[in-house]
């Protein structure tokens, strides 16, 4: 009788949690089963383990054959365990060094010994490293694990490989980080001065913006160029972000050098594709879009539950499921900016075509943007369709590149102020406004002419907070206070 | 049902209101509530459901000036300009009429709930010449327009656009012979296309106080007393004083969007919008529900 155990991981939520691959090789009828909870996809391994082994010429125990994954009551998913099972084999059948099995692994075999990348290797690569082994894996998945800093990764082309022991280890290019690159640029937009300042300070501030607007205005043109005035994640940022991304088999490399995650789900998304779920659970939209941008396009035709799951990650930033086999946390911090329509029809306020809502079913519409939705918004904008003249004329545009450096001082600015926690609220956000005598007068009299509530007040000081660190000054102005004043709700 | 004030009228009863007997197509009975005094002739002031802040301050404006020199407010208590003729003839001490196009017991639009229960409790009256109960539909509401006209000696259209429910009362008008008013509106707004249509057909443009109250005379809803008393209904004038501000001269003549105030101006849009939000809370501008910027009622 002979045994070998191998360590792996498997996915909960974001993070990769240890499993130990034990093999037990004895004598008795030929046989191969599996056993602690795996799904159908860790069953399936006995068939591609078995061709794998023989396709690079070793040979399948002729043998009882059981393998065990522990900790044995946690539900187990996907094909990361074919490489550990295939290895702790080889390695309890003496035909390959016993040494191979220090390091943990993950990855699906091909019928032909080939190992093939799982979703979710970077949590893998994380966990991996948690413990100090080094990290068995598919040559083509270093890239991406490369940014796991101080990893000792073994890449393995193939089966046949082991034979020798371990790999050596190697690290793969390390992804450029090349900030704006590829995004689309704020030029691309024409004309809409007031739209791109919103965005500027949204950008600034970490504020929600809602864009509103007749069909072609270029809610959604906008939007998609809010990445690129964000300043540059940082390496801790990218992996957050890229974890994730790798979890739900999305490619990484885009954020690992840095660009910011835009994710614009269509509005017939349901709440399980917003907010992640699903079983195995997988991450939603929201958690993709994590130290990114969220972008609801027609927020009204999103389903009310789905908008209402939002809830919680547009307050605490990020999402917990809570499933039968346990509860998951997700990362979802996001930026939001949502679009939408004044009316059905799409032209109330349009000067060249009538609208032919009736009023009654307008405010219908836009009560449809719910409470926890409109909590966040702190920002609202009309955007209209520009003048043809305008697009066709030649005028320069303003480029993502100067708008990302003053974006970027501005939330220096902040930060040396507030520290960690942004003011966001409360004697906290007052204090850091230091409002002088002008801009305190100016803050009462928007507050009684646009019959502001508390809410709307704490709105207001925050936009006019943000325009002033864009504006470089400690204090906020009275002109900031009226800039502000612009970007309010529509009653 | 004791302690409400329903009454019913029908054609040739003594109470039924003389004017209206005498339009093209009377109804046979009328239901109403709360005051049958007020039934007496009086200024209707109709306007849009979508109105702009303009549109809603002429109402406010005009309903409260001809309230205070006594004359009975009649409208549709539709959202917009009519809600707003109503609630300002209430709260200037007045009397208005509502002409339904549902049972007068009927709370239609919700929006008007309250209002309709000022005028049912006697601050005037609530009309229609359908069955207590009845629900709104879309038919009723033509024929309701020829009751509003029917009742009201002159008929002010604050706010229309073309073709709309506000113009079609306006034809109820001049098919049962009343004198029709209409204030002026941009001629690049399609909601204020029906006004200056309806001023080029040869309505009498209304544009300050004294243009309301020579009309009101000139029907013979206002005495020569009255007129000689020194009405002077608010102490303003809907004109602004001169300004030299750009900006308010901009948008007082065309109400605009901040970006395409900034281009007209050739300025950036920071600075248009902080002029923009000054003017705003010293209440001389207010941004439409479409998100441009126009005149309103000084404040």
């Amino acid at each position: 009788m002979t045994q070998a155990v191998v360590a792996s991981s498997t996915l909960v939520g974001v993070d990769a949690i240890a499993v130990e691959v034990q093999i037990d090789v004895s004598a008795g009828l030929p046989a191969f089963t599996i056993v602690g909870l795996g799904d159908a996809a860790v069953l399936e391994a006995r068939d591609r383990v078995r061709a794998a082994m023989r396709a690079c010429g070793y040979e399948f125990p002729n043998a009882r054959v059981t393998v065990n994954l522990a900790p044995a009551p946690v539900r187990k998913h996907g094909t990361g365990f074919d490489l550990p099972i295939a290895l702790g084999i080889l390695a309890a059948t003496g035909q390959i060094p016993r040494s191979a099995t220090d390091a943990v692994a993950v990855g699906e075999l091909a019928l032909d010994g080939g190992v093939r990348p799982v979703p979710g290797l970077l949590a893998h690569a994380i966990a991996a490293d948690r413990t100090g082994r080094p990290f068995l894996l598919a040559t083509d998945a270093l890239p991406a694990v490369s940014a796991v800093a101080g990893i000792s990764a073994r890449p393995l082309d193939a089966l046949s490989a082991l034979r020798q022991g371990l790999p050596q280890p190697a690290t793969g290019p390390p992804p450029a980080r090349t900030p704006g690159r590829g995004g689309p640029d704020l030029a691309e937009v024409h004309g809409q001065p007031a739209a791109k300042r919103a965005l500027e300070i949204a950008a600034a501030g970490g504020l929600g913006v809602l864009f509103v607007g007749p069909p072609g205005a270029g809610k959604t043109m906008l939007a998609r160029r809010l990445p690129g005035i964000l300043p540059p994640l940082t390496a801790q940022e990218a992996i957050e972000s890229a974890v994730v991304h790798s979890v739900a088999g999305l490619d990484v490399e885009a954020l690992l050098a840095g660009e910011r995650p835009f994710r614009a789900p269509h509005h017939t998304a349901s709440t399980a594709g917003l907010v992640g779920g699903g079983s195995p659970p997988r991450p939603g939209e929201a958690s993709l879009a994590h130290n990114g941008v969220l972008f609801l396009d027609e927020a009204p035709e999103f389903s009310p539950a789905a908008l209402q799951a939002l809830r919680q990650p547009l307050e605490d930033g990020y999402l917990t499921l809570v499933r039968a086999e346990g509860r998951v946390r997700y990362p979802a911090r996001f930026a939001l900016v949502a679009a939408m329509n004044p009316c059905p029809c799409g032209f109330l306020g349009d000067l060249a075509r009538p609208c032919t809502c009736p009023p009654a079913m307008v405010e219908r519409y836009r009560a449809r943007i719910g409470g926890p939705l409109m909590d966040r918004i702190d920002m609202t904008l009309r955007v209209d369709r520009i003048d043809p003249g305008c697009l066709l004329r030649d005028l320069p545009d303003e480029c993502s590149q100067p708008v990302r450096e003053r974006v970027t001082a501005a939330r220096v600015q902040a930060r040396e102020r507030d520290g960690d926690r942004a003011a966001n609220g409360g004697a906290a956000l007052l204090r850091a406004c230091a409002l002088d005598a002008g801009s305190r007068r100016a803050v009462e009299r928007a507050a009684h002419v646009h019959r502001l509530s508390g809410r709307g007040v704490t709105r207001l000081l925050r936009v006019a907070r943000t325009i002033a660190d864009l504006a470089g000054e400690e204090r906020v102005r009275e002109q900031h206070v009226l800039e502000a004043s612009c970007y309010r709700a529509f009653s | 049902m004791t302690g409400d004030l329903r009454f019913v009228l029908r054609l040739g009863d003594p109470g039924y209101p003389a004017q209206l007997e005498l339009t093209p197509r009377p109804p046979r009975v009328l239901y109403g509530f709360g005051d049958p005094s007020a039934l007496r002739p009086g200024l209707a002031v109709i306007g849009s459901r979508k109105a702009t802040p303009y549109g809603l301050d002429c109402a406010a404006f005009f309903a409260r000036c001809a309230a205070e020199s006594g004359v009975v407010v009649v409208s549709g208590a539709a959202m917009g300009c009519d809600l707003a003729a109503h609630r300002a003839t209430l709260e200037a001490g007045g009397t208005t009429v509502a002409v339904l196009g549902c049972g007068a017991d009927v709370d239609y639009p919700a929006r008007a709930r309250d209002t309709l229960a000022l005028l049912r409790a006697g601050r005037g009256a609530v009309v229609s010449e359908f069955e207590w109960g009845m629900p709104p539909a879309r038919g009723h509401f033509p024929a309701r327009n020829r009751i509003i006209a029917g009742l009201a000696s002159a008929v002010l259209v604050v706010e229309a656009a073309l073709p709309s429910g506000t113009f079609s009362t306006a034809d109820h008008a001049l098919d049962a012979g009343r004198d029709v008013l209409a204030v002026p509106g941009s001629v690049f707004f399609h909601g204020s296309a029906g006004c200056n249509r309806l001023i080029r057909q040869g309505a009498a443009p209304v544009c300050c106080v004294e243009d309301l109250l020579d009309s009101l005379a000139g029907v013979g809803l206002l005495g020569s007393a009255a007129r000689t008393g020194g009405v002077d209904p608010a102490g303003v004038s809907p004109l602004s004083p001169e300004s030299a501000d750009p900006v308010l001269r901009a948008l007082l003549a065309h109400p605009m969007a901040p970006d395409a105030l900034a281009t007209a101006l050739e300025t950036d849009a920071v600075t248009v919008m902080q002029a923009i939000a000054r003017l705003e809370t010293g209440g001389r501008v207010a941004r439409y529900p479409d998100g441009r910027y126009g005149p309103c009622a000084p404040r």
